[in-house]
Order: structure tokens, then C-alpha cells, then sequence
């Protein structure tokens, strides 16, 4: 019975490694992408939380801000709510339904794949959106934030 | 005979198409206006069971239809109509518009209200308006069903929100007032609304408020007739907070009713929630109501209440709750009631 301790122990170890290396996985990095006509190249942390909380809603130019999120039943969408907002998906859905019934915002704009929404936002001016790899070209411009081109 | 019977069907023929033209023509150009604009319809209902008085009830709540529309840059539009029960109606349902507002954007996060809005004289009134999804508890506070909150508003307004470190945000609302119709003010006297919030912390909201109104000697408020004429001045003061774990909310409520025969008789009406989250789905909450009536208040119904609620609120996901409460009230006029409640709200 005691020489099984040291192996138990070593399984242990083993099985908490193979869970915290499953977590880090999904926990992809995340990159900001804007229309590249109306949003700034780069920007601090707490004005990408402000804006993706709805907090500040317009361009410096007045122009809309336009969110586009990965639905939150998607990777990078429960990887956005957990790290952007703090808050589970469900969470995430209840403060934008809430925020949209009180009349202070209107709502992000969801997407299933991370194609459609780089779409939506190289073609929507004042568009920004949260993805993991990017494919930038032409209207659609990848935002540095804190200097960084991933967080 | 036959020739102009020919020539009428071909009339007919030719009218019937032109009236598909018509319509193909309307339909395309609606369509075209439709989708160079954004608009969502939400909605919300509740179903409801209740125990009170060895007798259980069953029961529906209010259908809230839920319009926003965003018509350019600067310009959108929220409105909520409710159909609900009605007594007086000869079908037993009733529709009201609860909420008509336009909304111009001025400049950053300050803009122009134009409609009708919930007086956003404390939170609930400003937060939760009539999707019961939302609700931590299942029905409003009491202070809403005693008359003392002025629901709604018509008239034009200032909003601004989340401005500066603090998160200031402000609400000034001049309107129609208590005694008037949706399209017109029965009395000279308007309604003034200013509010004032502030978020220190993350998930921390302080506010205070201001409403001012007139109520004119015979006008018909609440269905009750005003026998002399009403200076009211509302003072609000609310806290929330929901956090991770704790939620709390407190809102307190003077109500100053001044009329020549009476003087100035003072209300004062409260409640105060807090909740737990036991598990990111349930959650099990208490609520303290009390209403304070001063002798001799003549626009207020006398009806001094407290009444202690305990429930249980379960988050099956963020559009559909059930609650189940417990309420135990004690009132002048009604003395002890007790009442078990179990709820199923949605959003759809």
C-alpha cells in the first residue's frame, strides 16, 4: 500500500499538468480588429474594456462605435467574455440585453465564425471587433492595445 | 351585353394587376427602407403561480414587445408596448404604450430624449422597466404599486452616462406631469425630473434624484379624483451593487405633498434587497419593503406597509428565471397576508 503512494501522487501530478496544459490551450490570445477607415490604430486596455462595455460609444470623430463579438458559445467568444468582461457568456448576453432594454446602448454584433466578422468589420465604418488570428488586409486593420498586436 | 361584360373583366384584369404593382412596387421600396436600418424586436412574459388565502391561483403576467431601431449615426428609437390584463376592457386585456422615446446622440455619450420615458427617478424605474427576466425579485417594490414612483413621463429630455473617472451619468426630464394625457398636458404645470449617478466602484452605483410636479385642483390621477391643488416634490436616494457574489440594492423615497388646506405632509417609502449567489444560477435574496405615510396626507393613499420577502431565484440562462417567494405583509388596510409565489419568466 505504501509503495503506491509515490505512483498516486505522480499520477496526480501528471493529471493536474495534462488539465493546466487543456486550459492554456483554450485560452487563445486575442487580437483587436478595426475598419480601417474609422477606428485608431492603437489603443490602451481600459479604453478597449470601455468600449467593448458599452462605456464609451463613439469615435473621437462622433462616429458610431460598432461592436462585433464572437458569439459567446464559440472558444473565442467565451475566451472574450471571461478576459474582456470578467463574465461568463450567459453573463455577457444578460448585460448587453439589459443595457440595450434601459436604451443606453445598442447591441454588439455577433458572429459564428471569425470570417464573417472580419467581413462585417472591414466593411462597416466604426466597426471593432475581437478575434484570435486575423487576416489583415485592405479596410480591416489589426489595433495595437497597450503596444501589443495580441492580449 | 357580352362585349361589356368582356371590357369589365378586363377592367377588373387590368385593375387587379395594377394593384399587384402596387404592392410589389410598396413592398420593394418598404423593403429597401427596412434593411438600411437596423431594427430588433425583443419581447418578455411570465407565468405565474400563487398561494394566499388556502386558494392557489394561476396566472400570466404582462407581454412586452420591445422595438429599438437605429435610424442613422445619431439618430434611434426604443419603444415598449405591454399587453396585459385589464378589468375595465370588454376583451379583459388592454395594450399601453410604456415606452416611445427617440433618442438624438449630441455628442459623445450625452443625448436627447424625445417621447415617452420611465422617470428615471431611482434605479428600478431607470434599470429594470417591465421585462420581469430582469427582476431580482418577482414583482416590483412596493413604493411602485403605492403610487409614490411616477412611472412614466411624456415630454423632452438630457441624458448622459459614463462620463468622466466617476461614471457620472444624469438624467433632466421636463414632462407632461401626473394629471395629463399621452398626447396632451391637461394642466399649465409641467414635471421636472433631475437625477444624478455616479459608479465609484466596479459594480457600484450611487444616485440621487429630484422630481417636482403640480397637480391642479379636479384633475383625475391614479383614478382618484385631487380635491385640492398638490405642490409634490420626490427626493430619491438609491445604492446598488451586484457583484460577483453579493447583490444589494436600497432605494428610498420622500415624498412631499403640500396642499393650502394641509400644509407640506412628508412619505417616506423604501426597500432594500440583497441577494447571494450561492452558484452562478441560484440565487436566494430577501427584501424589506416599508411605506410610511404622515397623518393627514390627502393624495396618497394612508396604507402604512411592511412586508419582509424571501425567495429563490434560479437562472436557467440569461432569458429565462424562476423564482419561487415567500411575502409576509402587514398592512393598515389589508392587516396580514402571506403569499407563496412561483414564477417562470422569459425573454424571446
Amino acid at each position: 500500500m505504501w509503495s503506491l503512494l509515490p505512483c498516486s501522487k505522480l499520477l496526480f501530478f501528471a493529471a493536474m499538468l495534462f488539465i493546466s496544459v487543456i486550459v492554456k490551450a483554450q485560452e487563445t490570445t486575442l487580437v483587436a480588429v478595426g475598419n480601417s477607415s474609422s477606428v485608431p490604430s492603437d489603443m490602451k486596455l481600459s479604453e478597449l474594456k470601455a468600449i467593448l462595455l458599452g462605456e464609451k460609444q463613439r469615435w473621437k470623430n462622433g462616429s458610431r462605435i460598432i461592436i462585433a463579438l464572437m458569439k459567446t458559445n464559440t472558444m473565442i467568444g467565451k475566451n472574450t467574455s471571461s478576459r474582456m468582461y470578467d463574465m461568463t457568456g450567459d453573463q455577457l448576453n444578460k448585460y448587453w440585453l439589459a443595457l440595450v432594454f434601459q436604451g443606453k446602448a445598442q447591441a454588439p454584433n455577433f458572429f459564428s465564425s471569425t470570417n464573417d466578422l472580419e467581413n462585417f468589420v472591414a466593411q462597416t465604418q466604426g466597426a471593432i471587433g475581437i478575434v484570435d488570428k486575423p487576416i489583415i488586409d485592405g479596410e480591416l486593420r489589426g489595433v495595437l492595445v497597450n503596444g501589443q498586436k495580441s492580449f | 351585353m357580352n362585349i361589356n361584360y368582356l371590357k369589365k373583366i378586363n377592367f377588373l384584369h387590368n385593375m387587379k394587376s395594377n394593384c399587384y404593382l402596387t404592392c410589389f412596387l410598396f413592398f420593394t421600396f418598404f423593403f429597401k427602407i427596412s434593411t438600411a436600418q437596423i431594427t430588433q424586436i425583443k419581447g418578455f412574459v411570465d407565468v405565474s403561480s400563487s398561494y394566499q388565502n388556502n386558494k392557489v391561483s394561476f396566472g400570466f403576467g404582462e407581454q412586452d414587445l420591445f422595438i429599438t431601431s437605429v435610424l442613422s449615426d445619431k439618430i434611434s428609437f426604443l419603444g415598449e408596448s405591454v399587453f396585459k390584463f385589464s378589468s375595465t376592457s370588454s376583451t379583459s386585456f388592454g395594450v399601453s404604450i410604456e415606452r416611445i422615446i427617440i433618442n438624438y446622440n449630441l455628442k459623445g455619450n450625452n443625448n436627447l430624449i424625445l417621447g415617452k420615458v420611465h422617470t428615471p427617478v431611482n434605479y428600478w424605474n431607470d434599470s429594470y422597466h417591465h421585462g420581469r427576466v430582469f427582476f431580482p425579485t418577482i414583482d416590483r417594490p412596493l413604493l411602485f404599486s403605492a403610487n409614490i414612483i411616477p412611472l412614466h413621463t411624456v415630454g423632452i429630455g438630457l441624458q448622459g452616462y459614463d462620463l468622466g473617472n466617476l461614471k457620472f451619468g444624469y438624467n433632466l426630464f421636463v414632462g407632461n406631469g401626473l394629471e395629463s394625457m399621452e398626447i396632451l398636458d391637461n394642466g399649465k404645470n409641467k414635471s421636472f425630473t433631475a437625477a444624478i449617478h455616479i459608479k465609484p466602484a466596479d459594480k457600484l452605483r450611487l444616485g440621487m434624484s429630484w422630481y417636482h410636479d403640480v397637480i391642479s385642483k379636479g384633475a383625475t390621477v391614479h383614478e382618484k379624483l385631487i380635491g385640492s391643488k398638490v405642490n409634490q416634490n420626490l427626493f430619491t436616494a438609491s445604492v446598488s451593487r451586484f457583484g460577483k457574489k453579493m447583490e444589494f440594492l436600497a432605494e428610498g423615497t420622500t415624498g412631499v405633498n403640500h396642499t393650502d388646506s394641509t400644509g407640506s405632509k412628508s412619505t417616506m417609502a423604501g426597500y432594500l434587497y440583497a441577494g447571494y449567489k450561492l452558484t452562478e444560477k441560484l440565487v436566494p435574496y430577501v427584501r424589506f419593503d416599508a411605506l410610511q405615510f404622515q397623518k393627514g396626507e390627502i393624495y396618497y393613499d394612508q396604507n402604512n406597509t411592511t412586508a419582509f420577502t424571501a425567495g429563490l431565484r434560479y437562472e436557467i440562462n440569461y432569458l429565462a428565471v424562476v423564482k419561487l417567494e415567500y411575502q409576509h405583509r402587514n398592512s393598515q388596510l389589508l392587516n396580514l397576508t402571506n403569499k407563496i409565489t412561483v414564477q417562470f419568466a422569459i425573454g424571446f
